[in-house]
């Protein structure tokens, strides 16, 4: 695998530099972190109709994830340097990567609600990009359409609970939600904002029954995975929670939720990491299993668990993305990926053997690792927490299945003999093994960082529990208090390593779960939606005319019947009135009546000719008297200018059907299946329906608000004595501008339709 | 067409500069009296098909300056322009402006009013054109051809 010098890109080709980028961002960081102190606060103004500004609020939270985001963004773009350097289309790759990586850190340094959803979205779209980048292959656009239908429906179930939780708050300030607390508390809408939120950030965090889609998505080449799907955009649900965590943390629902769900999700992890064969879809089902324990930590009330879940959110990083990055050194020096031909490598592989090492330690919470301290703080905030029995052997079992995936991963396929059939194995260049390196050793020696790591800790922590004035890391965890407990998840975890194979076959039993399972929903509702939509095609666009006709007249009708039931519009009485007062003085016509009986004279006659008429241009003529009558009636009801554009109207149109109508053969004629009198029916009782709503509309004073305004300003304002035209092109015309745009692309889109078939139609005759 | 209508075909032609002046003078008057861009460029259209109906649809697109598309989209982006120049002076996009050119014996308004209502007007004879051309054309390739 290794490239000969003869072709081996260069410096620039390689996209190293593009590593500059985070790696200047996590230097900021730092240097922002040692001389000003958190909170960093900005805001600039940005859509101020809407009162959406681009606040930025980053706390001890924030700077723990735009650390994450950017170190390990900088070690991820090194490694994928060296993994992708025969990758043709690489600089997409990092092009996409970069975006990602902006939108991450907008998302969690955003203080304002909907920026925060907008990166959000972006995050989804990228990674939707990301897992989809091989895209020749089926299984990637499956996985990554999946995991972008999955989290984009999260993130309108999202939006929605902003939309709620702003309205109940009166501000979408992140800080503003959280000072005001009691009243969000006190508010019935509380609930339903609460579920919308939890489904975006289950669906993000991929936690039960979101999870499927963390497994499938590891399609995506190696340093995505390793970026993504470990560090990055599975936590921002956690990250979420965890900053909304403050506000509702009292909350009954929430704490139930959180904790109920998280915890399922851990064991469903775990076994679903013991039940592959695929050493990066093992270390997915740990992923998944790894987030339901941040979800669970995030519900528990007491301040340790947030301390321990701001420790195991650093630690999992810091163990998971090397490990990722080890499988894809595997990867891409055997070409498989399963743990059954996997054995012996350390001696082809010493380094990455070393890198799989170390973390695996920390994975497994072997003492003196930073996974250890986690695993302690999160030990000693259950045991604070009072859980049910239950949820305790759950997550014995969990930890111990971290112990063995990370004993699959460290120890067996390095161990062993060192047989490999056929070609020679490479160790992996140093792009490839430096990156997972330094990650491995920061997550072995971090604790011994404490200049470093407490402050880090700790200010995150505070950000959680905001009732805590300052937190001691070193005090809250105990070298040694829970070694037994540790000694007892490692002794578990050693027997599930030495009995996976069998036990992968003893959980073969689960496997008629999936054919129930949130999977089979997902696919069934992927099967169902071009069966919906070809159903409704069949039903509505059928190609018969008359039958547009009659859904249109239909409606019509509905509408008609609807506006006047849910106005109570009665025109009833108020003609009984008019007719009783014409009786009584005889009642005076109207000025100019004589052309208003004689347009709608023309009117009737033309009306009753196309009811009798059968030749289409016959139709035509009669049915374009209609249209000429009502423009008298208009020129004479002061409306000139409708008139005006009525006899346009009018003309074009029947001269565009009389050029058009005789090029295309006889009329259809009535299928016999077709009764003649429905179609008379449903046309008078339109008819009918229509002339109640006018009438009872002419009963209701007329509101001349709009008329006036615009009489009153079309002439200073607009210098137009036109009120129709100035209306069109000064008052509206972003309006008209938007409508000649859509009427010209309609034409660009019915061209290449209406050639297609005419063609068609071409070649069907003889 | 079957047969030939020699009356029809001696007066189309005259017929079709008529409405077009008719358009254009309906486009030009719009602001202040009945008319505008919206109803010209139906105006035109009549005139467009009444060409096409008498001497088919190719000639008829011969006689639609740039062609239907181009000129759409020209109508289109003619109306999309004329919201900027207000941009340039700081007042929100389609803010309409007004300059009075002396003549000497009069003063002519010009104003990006016009330069919309004219996008409108060609908007819509583009348009409409193009479809009615392309029934047109539909219709002579059902017969094999042009007639």
């Amino acid at each position: 695998m290794s490239a000969t010098a003869a072709h081996a890109p260069g410096w620039g080709s390689r996209f190293l530099w593009v590593a500059l980028l985070p790696l200047a961002g996590f230097a900021g960081l730092v240097w922002g972190l040692l001389h000003h102190p958190l909170p960093w606060r900005g805001a600039w103004t940005w859509v101020p109709s809407l009162g959406v500004e681009l606040a930025v609020h980053v706390d001890g939270l924030s700077a723990q994830f735009l650390a994450l985001i950017t170190g390990i963004g900088a070690l991820v773009c090194v490694y994928a340097s060296g993994y992708l350097a025969h990758e043709p289309r690489r600089g997409r790759l990092f092009l996409i990567l970069l975006a990602f990586m902006a939108a991450m850190i907008g998302a969690v340094s955003a203080d304002h609600l909907l920026i925060v959803f907008v990166f959000w979205e972006l995050t989804s779209l990228t990674s939707f990009l990301l897992v989809g980048f091989h895209h020749e292959d089926e299984a990637a656009r499956n996985a990554a359409r999946q995991a972008l239908l999955v989290t984009l429906s999260g993130g309108l179930a999202l939006l929605a609970a902003i939309l709620l939780l702003g309205d109940i708050a009166g501000s979408y300030s992140l800080q503003a939600l959280i000072a005001q607390k009691q009243a969000l508390a006190a508010d019935p809408r509380l609930p339903a904002a609460l579920i919308l939120l939890l489904t975006g950030c289950f669906t993000k965090s991929a936690q039960f029954p979101f999870h499927f889609w963390l497994p499938n998505a590891m399609t995506a080449p190696t340093p995505v995975s390793a970026y993504l799907h470990s560090a990055t955009l599975v936590k921002l649900g956690i990250y979420l929670m965890a900053r909304l965590d403050p506000v509702f943390n009292d909350l009954w629902l929430w704490e139930r939720a959180l904790v109920g769900v998280g915890a399922f999700t851990a064991v469903w992890g775990a076994v679903l990491a013991l039940r592959e064969r695929d050493l990066k879809r093992i270390l997915a089902g740990s992923t998944i299993s790894a987030l339901g324990t941040l979800t669970l930590l995030i519900g528990l009330p007491n301040p340790g668990a947030s301390l321990a879940a701001v420790a195991f959110l650093f630690a999992h990083a810091l163990y998971k993305a090397p490990l990722f990055m080890v499988v894809g050194n595997i990867d891409h020096a055997t070409g498989t990926r399963s743990i059954d031909r996997l054995m012996g490598l350390w001696r082809a592989m010493p380094w990455t053997a070393a890198v799989a090492m170390l973390a695996g330690l920390s994975m497994a919470g072997l003492p003196l690792s930073f996974g250890f301290v986690a695993k302690d703080l999160i030990t000693v905030a259950k045991e604070d927490a009072e859980l049910l029995d239950a949820i305790g052997y759950a997550t014995l079992f969990v930890n111990a299945t971290a112990v063995a995936v990370a004993a699959v991963a460290a120890v067996r396929v390095f161990g062993g003999p060192p047989e490999w059939p056929g070609e020679r194995i490479h160790e992996a260049p140093w792009r490839m093994i430096l990156p997972p390196l330094l990650l491995a050793l920061i997550g072995i020696e971090f604790e011994f960082l404490p200049d470093l790591a407490d402050p880090l800790l700790a200010a995150a922590t505070q950000a959680m529990a905001l009732e805590l004035g300052a937190v001691d890391v070193q005090a809250s965890y105990v070298f040694g208090t829970v070694l037994t407990a540790t000694e007892i998840t490692l002794l578990i975890g050693l027997g599930l390593f030495l009995v996976w194979d069998r036990l992968y076959r003893a959980l073969h039993f689960t496997r008629w779960l999936d054919r129930f399972g949130p999977t089979a929903g997902y696919r069934f509702l992927l099967e169902s939606l071009p069966r919906v939509a070809a159903w409704q095609t069949r039903a509505l666009q059928h190609g018969r005319l008359a039958g547009y006709l009659r859904a249109t007249l239909a409606g019509l009708l509905l509408l008609a019947v609807g506006a006047g039931l849910a106005t109570g519009l009665n025109p009833a009485e108020d003609w009984a009135r008019r007719l009783q007062d014409w009786a009584r003085d005889g009642g005076d016509w109207p000025a100019q009546s004589g052309a208003w009986l004689t347009a709608a004279v023309l009117m009737l006659a033309g009306a009753a000719a196309s009811v009798a008429v059968r030749d289409r241009m016959a139709l035509l003529m009669t049915s374009g008297l209609v249209g000429y009558g009502s423009a008298v009636l208009f020129l004479f009801a002061g409306a000139p200018d409708l008139a005006f554009t009525q006899f346009a109207v009018e003309t074009a149109l029947v001269v565009v059907a009389a050029a058009v109508l005789p090029r295309f053969g006889p009329p259809p004629a009535l299928a016999a299946d077709e009764p003649y009198w429905r179609n008379a029916l449903l046309a008078a009782a339109s008819g009918v329906g229509i002339l109640v709503l006018l009438l009872g509309m002419l009963a209701l004073p007329p509101d001349t608000t709009l008329a006036d305004w615009f009489g009153a300003t079309s002439l200073p304002q607009a210098y137009g004595h036109n009120v129709v035209n100035v209306i069109i092109v000064d008052f509206r015309a972003l309006d008209t501008l938007g409508e000649i745009t859509v009427v010209v692309f309609s034409l660009l889109a019915a061209l290449p339709l209406l050639g297609g078939l005419l063609r068609a139609r071409r070649e069907a005759a003889p | 067409m079957t047969g030939r209508a020699l009356l029809l075909e001696r007066t189309t032609g005259p017929l079709y500069g008529l409405l077009l002046a008719a358009a254009v003078w309906i486009l030009l008057r719009g602001h202040n009296a009945p008319g505008g861009g919206f109803i010209g460029g139906l105006v035109a259209v009549a005139g467009t098909a009444a060409y096409a109906m008498v001497f088919g649809a190719t000639p008829a697109q011969r006689r639609v300056p740039l062609g239907p598309i181009p000129l759409a989209l020209l109508g289109a982006a003619l109306a999309l322009l004329s919201g900027l120049p207000a941009l340039a002076l700081g007042r929100p996009y389609l803010t309409h402006l007004w300059w009075n050119l002396p003549l000497g014996f009069a003063e002519l308004p010009l104003s990006t009013v016009l330069l919309f209502d004219i996008g409108v007007f060609l908007a819509v004879w583009g348009t409409l054109a193009g479809y009615v051309l392309a029934l047109l054309r539909g219709g002579e390739m059902d017969r094999g051809g042009a007639p």
